[in-house]
């Protein structure tokens, strides 16, 4: 199901992993069975101030229900403009998506905006909040707009915003919280509607490594629950609390890993955690 | 292992089962249970370096422990120890051996060898994560000694990006 | 909708001093309209606000003593009813001038129904038979004044004296010498004195209709009830406003324009506000579409909450006008309290607001519209605006000479962005634009009240022969009076002239109507015409023309023009244009010589003789007191007459302009503060690297304030010379629409433009000073999301 330009780069864990995975038609084509989020072939140019920039050549993604997807590689890679591209805030210069089945070639601004309003949630590494709004308007926000009722979305923001520590803070304003505090509250904005997919662009990028911490801790616990996430970043131990890591290059897939569950291969190894301090004899 | 047990026994006499038992305290699970046995070997090298001396205490239902006391050598040993800068750990040059040698043998690629190479590093990230959620939150120097290696391993990490750009 | 709701609802929240000051600025404009409007329907159209405010009466109806006018009290129709009023014919005198007048009973107070507006002196007291008010239409020919007294002689000869306590407007057809009599008020005992005789007196009656549209009808059913043979004259509502209509012509149209003007720069202020507004919310709509809100819905979004402020504005704006409007002291106060009684008050009320509200939604849906393309990706590249590019070199240059960095700084910061700023000097250059035209119309009526002369009316006074019918006085055998008056003119101190001059109609080919001939001066002593192209008649039949007989002959400087006078062709060459204010500019003159007129004595075969003299005074002399001196040198057989000056009845004009440059300041003061609120708002984002530079937070406020007041001063530079411009265009195009001719425009004087820009850059320094100090304080952010 996924194809990496370097033909020897290829998953044996993969289709370990997935009992259920069956090959794939022509592009262009849903398989029976719906992944999350299919893309085939994407292709996205820049145009800036010099020569165009080729962000993404040509990118071939699956992601299954409840995975937890890491994209890393070098800064210039792609891996942002691969997200904005699956988020439809950028369109492709060619190329498919299907989500959940449903081609989205087509869509338009508009619908492109329903989408995210109810199935897609999206986590940036900067301006995430509305910044005359408060804290309980933004988390409620998407929640109005999705069409729930204003009582509705009331409970539903104060159980995330206690869920993730921030029970105080709901009339405070985005430039009084703490950055951590801050990507917390853009991520219980992302999770309001339940989305079906979680996309979230270096969401610890600009934070310490506590809240580094606390954004892998929440990140795995929504994980837990079934959550479907796609992770950008560069950082190697959010990557790690992801399921499976799909490294770009250039603009290209490289490769496609699939993380051991538990860890026990490592031990096996004999390497790995017995090698953190090593004292010489 | 020896100057740590030395710097253990600064602090007092002890015998070898209950210097296991100090390590896996101080250490917690980063360090794996400590082989009784290496312990008593490195005891004994030590003894007969001076710098410890060991002395029989009788005991009624179980044999003879051997209860262990630093010397005045053994303590300019351990003074000697922690004045000297400690060398950084060395690169993984085993990695980078293979590498460099990979097109010349043709039996390899590298493209491929960095890609392992990374899977690796990640799944030892995700264990050592693990481990850190796993130990005591208030062993402050258990959980310095995991984020220390994971710091290691992103830059490990980062350097396979570099190789990875410089080779394409 | 909901989340709409929300998030306006927080803005509102968020930018509570924003959100009222565009209310306020709204309602300020509304008010500035409505009162625009007020003054233009009191000044542009005097007799529409003098019937209004007098209750005026539709139709008047003369009769003869016999006739019962009471009974049209009845008629169906008829709301209500003035007099009916004993009258008498009767002639007046005053300095010479003589005028007819129809002399009325009144009782102790005015009639309710067209009332007399006094607005000199006061109504005759009961019983004092020597008092009389007189129309101001009348008491404008005699020259005469509250406290003068007239000499009047009735229908028997005998001559009294009546002094004037009063000088009264009214909505009646006016005084017109030789068509129709003036206007006199005065106790029923006066009139007794003057008309004993009741065969000479008649009745006047003034009728005041439910449906002034039913004129016609309502004056057919009147003369049938009175009786036609009892009727000597009928005049009705229309004919006297056509009267009044002509000098409001050019008056309407000037305002007309102004008002227009003032429209213009408060729409464009009015787009730049709400423009930058949403301009600065460029990245919170960046989220907003992140989250999931459609283009279609951000726009909704800013729609919804500008439409809120405008309904909310113009509503307290019309309302603080309607309710307080009429409280204001002095003209613009009585504007708005008789405006509110005109019939067109209603609609013109509800035309103004919805055309402020719906221009509102226009701006704010394009600007919203703009907003609604960001892009959703919310990237500090797409936040923040196209810089102008690196220092240049020469700005380079200066900073190493040790000018002050806030000054550079500053000047960077007025001229950034290639549209933004632009857009930001023009809009504040309009107002001030519009500022230097209304400076320009005032000077030209101060020109035309200080100099006369530069708009055809050289002389001041002129002197007739006051009694041509008396033997041995007439233009005789012997030169007759022409040249009495010439020696006695010429005696007196303050004249420094005296040109002979005559008058006549003339029919020229292909028109039905007639134009003026005029002879004036010798080609000894040629007349000193107000020039305005070409060049003054010297040759034989050289003559000048006004822009009236131009357009209507079609023809230019340099034509031949033939024409019939008294009967005989006479052709003449147009070799000048002057400026003729009088008679729409339909008047030829040319040198007395090249006249050959009739004389009035039959067989007088001589050069034709002057019928009037055109007196041209020192600088600073006193007409009326030279025209006493006149009178009295000439033993009362000289008629001395003053020249009217068109300018005086566009004095309302004055208190127009006062009002039009405080509306256009105000506009430029909401301009003003939409370019710092949006200057402040980019310092503040530079705060950091403006610190890290090493700047003062003095210095970085004098970065805020010194962009403020360049971009002022590039608009005040440009607006006032743009408005010197289209100042002087625009009165020489309304000169020739009205016929006065183009060339009466005179621009403000330097020291006046020069104010104008002071005054802008102090306006502007001082407008900034606070929001500059505030921005450079600033507590700095410590994310990085808030300084992006």
């Amino acid at each position: 199901m996924s194809r990496a330009e370097a033909p020897d780069a290829h998953s044996d864990n993969r289709s370990d992993a997935h009992p259920g995975a069956h090959a794939d038609g022509a592009p262009g084509t849903p398989p029976a069975a719906h992944p999350i989020v299919r893309a085939r072939e994407l292709v996205k140019t820049h145009h800036g101030e010099g020569a165009p920039v080729k962000a993404v050549r040509g990118v071939d993604l699956d992601i299954e229900r409840g995975e937890f997807v890491a994209v890393t590689g070098p800064s210039g890679a792609g891996k942002s403009t691969l997200l904005h591209l699956l988020g439809g805030l950028q369109r492709p210069d060619s190329g498919g998506i299907w989500f959940d089945g449903t081609s989205l070639d087509s869509y338009g601004e508009a619908q492109w905006a329903v989408l995210r309003r109810r199935r897609i949630g999206i986590v940036f590494q900067f301006f995430n909040l509305v910044s005359n709004l408060t804290v309980a308007d933004n988390v409620e926000l998407p929640a109005l707009l999705a069409g729930r009722g204003p009582k509705r979305a009331r409970a539903d923001r104060a159980e995330l915003l206690e869920e993730l520590g921030l029970a105080g803070k709901e009339r405070s304003m985005p430039g009084e919280l703490s950055g951590g505090e801050q990507q917390r509250v853009a991520l219980a904005r992302a999770l309001v509607n339940h989305p079906d997919l979680l996309l979230a662009d270096e969401p610890a990028g600009s934070l310490d490594s506590k809240g580094t911490r606390e954004v892998l801790r929440l990140l795995s616990r929504f994980h837990a629950r079934g959550q479907t996430i796609l992770l950008v970043t560069h950082d190697a131990r959010l990557a790690s609390a992801a399921d499976r890591v799909i490294s770009l290059f250039d603009g290209r897939v490289v490769d496609d890993a699939v993380l051991d569950a538990d860890g026990d291969g490592a031990r096996r190894r004999g390497t790995g955690v017995a090698g953190v301090l090593e004292l010489k004899d | 292992m020896r100057l740590p047990l030395l710097a253990l026994l600064a602090s007092g006499p002890a015998h070898g089962y209950e210097l296991k038992q100090d390590l896996e305290k101080l250490l917690g699970a980063a360090y794996p249970q400590p082989n009784v046995g290496q312990i008593y070997v490195t005891l004994g090298r030590l003894e007969k370096a001076g710098l410890i001396e060991g002395e029989e205490v009788a005991q009624s239902t179980r044999p003879n422990k051997r209860i262990y006391r630093l010397t005045e050598a053994g303590r300019e040993a351990v003074r000697a120890w922690f004045d000297e800068p400690t060398d950084e750990p060395r690169v993984r040059d085993e990695f980078f051996m293979k590498l460099a040698l990979a097109p010349q043998t043709g039996l390899a690629d590298r493209i491929a060898l960095i890609n392992k190479q990374r899977r690796q590093y990640l799944n030892t990230m995700r264990a050592l994560s693990r481990l850190a959620a796993g130990e005591d939150r208030d062993n402050r120097v258990a959980q310095l000694l995991i984020e220390g290696a994971m710091l290691h391993l992103q830059a490990d990490l980062d350097w396979l990006e570099r190789c990875q750009e410089e080779f394409e | 909708m909901r989340a709409i709701l929300r998030w306006a609802h927080a803005d509102l929240r968020a930018h509570r001093g924003e959100a009222l000051f565009i209310v306020l600025a709204t309602a300020g404009i509304t008010a500035s309209l409505l009162l625009a409007a007020a003054l233009f329907s009191y000044a542009a159209d005097p007799w529409q606000r003098i019937f209004t405010q007098s209750e005026g009466a539709h139709v008047w109806i003369h009769t003869r003593a016999d006739a019962q006018p009471e009974d049209l009290a009845d008629l169906k129709g008829v709301a209500d009813v003035s007099g009916p009023f004993d009258t008498a014919r009767a002639t007046v005198e005053l300095g010479g001038a003589r005028a007819t007048v129809e002399l009325r009973a009144a009782g102790p107070k005015p009639p309710r129904v067209s009332r007399p507006l006094i607005h000199d002196g006061h109504w005759p007291k009961a019983g004092a038979d020597d008092e009389i008010v007189l129309d101001s239409s009348l008491a404008g020919a005699l020259w005469a004044e509250t406290g003068d007294t007239l000499t009047v002689r009735g229908a028997g000869g005998a001559e009294h004296r009546l002094r004037v306590v009063g000088v009264a407007d009214t909505a009646e057809p006016r005084y017109a010498p030789g068509e129709r009599p003036g206007t006199g008020w005065l106790p029923p005992e006066g009139l007794r004195r003057i008309a004993p005789d009741p065969e000479h007196t008649g009745r006047t009656v003034g009728l005041r209709l439910d449906d002034p549209d039913d004129t016609d009808f309502m004056v057919q059913r009147a003369v049938t009830a009175i009786g036609a043979d009892r009727v000597t004259e009928v005049t009705r509502w229309q004919q006297a406003r056509a009267e009044a209509e002509g000098e409001g012509r050019l008056l309407g149209l000037l305002l007309g324009l102004f008002g227009l003007g003032a429209l213009l720069a408060a729409a464009l202020a009015v787009a730049g506000a709400i423009g930058t507004r949403i301009h600065g919310h460029l990245r919170d709509i960046s989220v907003l579409k992140a989250i999931g809100f459609t283009p279609a819905q951000v726009v909704r979004v800013f729609l919804v909450q500008h439409l809120a402020f405008a309904l909310l504005g113009v509503a307290c704006g019309a309302a603080v006008t309607e309710l307080l409007g009429a409280g204001i002291p002095g003209r613009i106060g009585e504007a708005v309290d008789l405006w509110r009684r005109l019939p067109s008050h209603t609609w013109t009320v509800s035309v103004t607001t919805a055309g402020v509200v719906l221009f509102i939604a226009l701006a704010t849906w394009l600007a919203a519209w703009r907003a609604g393309r960001v892009p959703p990706v919310p990237v500090a590249r797409t936040a923040v605006p196209r810089g102008p590019g690196p220092l240049t070199s020469v700005e380079r240059r200066m900073l190493g000479r040790g000018l002050p960095p806030a000054l550079v700084l500053g000047w960077r910061g007025a001229f950034t962005g290639r549209f933004r700023s632009p857009a930001a000097v023009g809009r504040l250059a309009v107002p001030l634009m519009l500022i230097t035209v209304a400076l320009g119309a005032w000077t030209t009526l101060d020109r035309f009240q200080s100099h006369p002369e530069e708009i055809g009316l050289p002389a001041a006074l002129t002197v007739r022969d006051g009694a041509p019918d008396e033997p041995g006085t007439g233009r005789g055998a012997d030169g007759g009076s022409g040249s009495e008056i010439e020696r006695l003119s010429a005696a007196h101190p303050d004249v420094i002239a005296v040109h002979p001059g005559v008058e006549v109609a003339a029919l020229v080919p292909g028109q039905t109507g007639t134009i003026t001939l005029r002879g004036l001066g010798t080609d000894e002593r040629p007349y000193p015409f107000a020039l305005a192209e070409g060049r003054l008649p010297t040759g034989p039949d050289e003559a000048v023309a006004g822009q009236g007989l131009l357009d209507l002959l079609d023809v230019g400087v340099g034509d031949w023009v033939r024409m019939t006078v008294q009967g005989r062709p006479q052709i003449l060459h147009i070799v000048g244009r002057g400026i003729e204010p009088e008679d729409g500019g339909r008047t030829i003159s040319t040198s007395l010589d090249n006249l050959e007129l009739d004389n009035p004595e039959p067989g007088d075969r001589g050069p034709t003789r002057p019928d009037v003299h055109h007196l041209v005074l020192r600088d600073g002399a006193d007409a009326d007191e030279v025209a006493a001196d006149l009178v009295a040198a000439g033993d009362g057989r000289l008629e001395v007459r003053r020249v009217p000056n068109p300018a005086d009845g566009l004095s309302a004009v004055r208190g127009v302009v006062v009002g039009l440059v405080a509306v256009l300041a105000l506009i430029g003061l909401i301009e003003l503060s939409t370019t710092i609120g949006a200057r402040a708002r980019d310092r503040g984002r530079d705060l950091l690297a403006l610190k890290a530079i090493g700047l003062t937070p003095r210095q970085i406020a004098g970065v805020i304030v010194v962009s403020a007041a360049l971009t002022a001063l590039v608009a005040a530079l440009l607006g006032t010379v743009l408005g010197v411009l289209a100042g002087d265009w625009l009165i020489d195009l309304l000169g020739r629409a009205g016929g006065i001719g183009a060339g009466i425009a005179r621009s403000p004087s330097p020291g006046a433009l020069l104010l104008v820009c002071a005054a802008a850059l102090a306006v502007a320094v001082a407008a900034s000073l606070v929001p500059a100090a505030r921005t450079a304080r600033r507590r700095i952010a410590d994310t990085l999301s808030e300084t992006l």
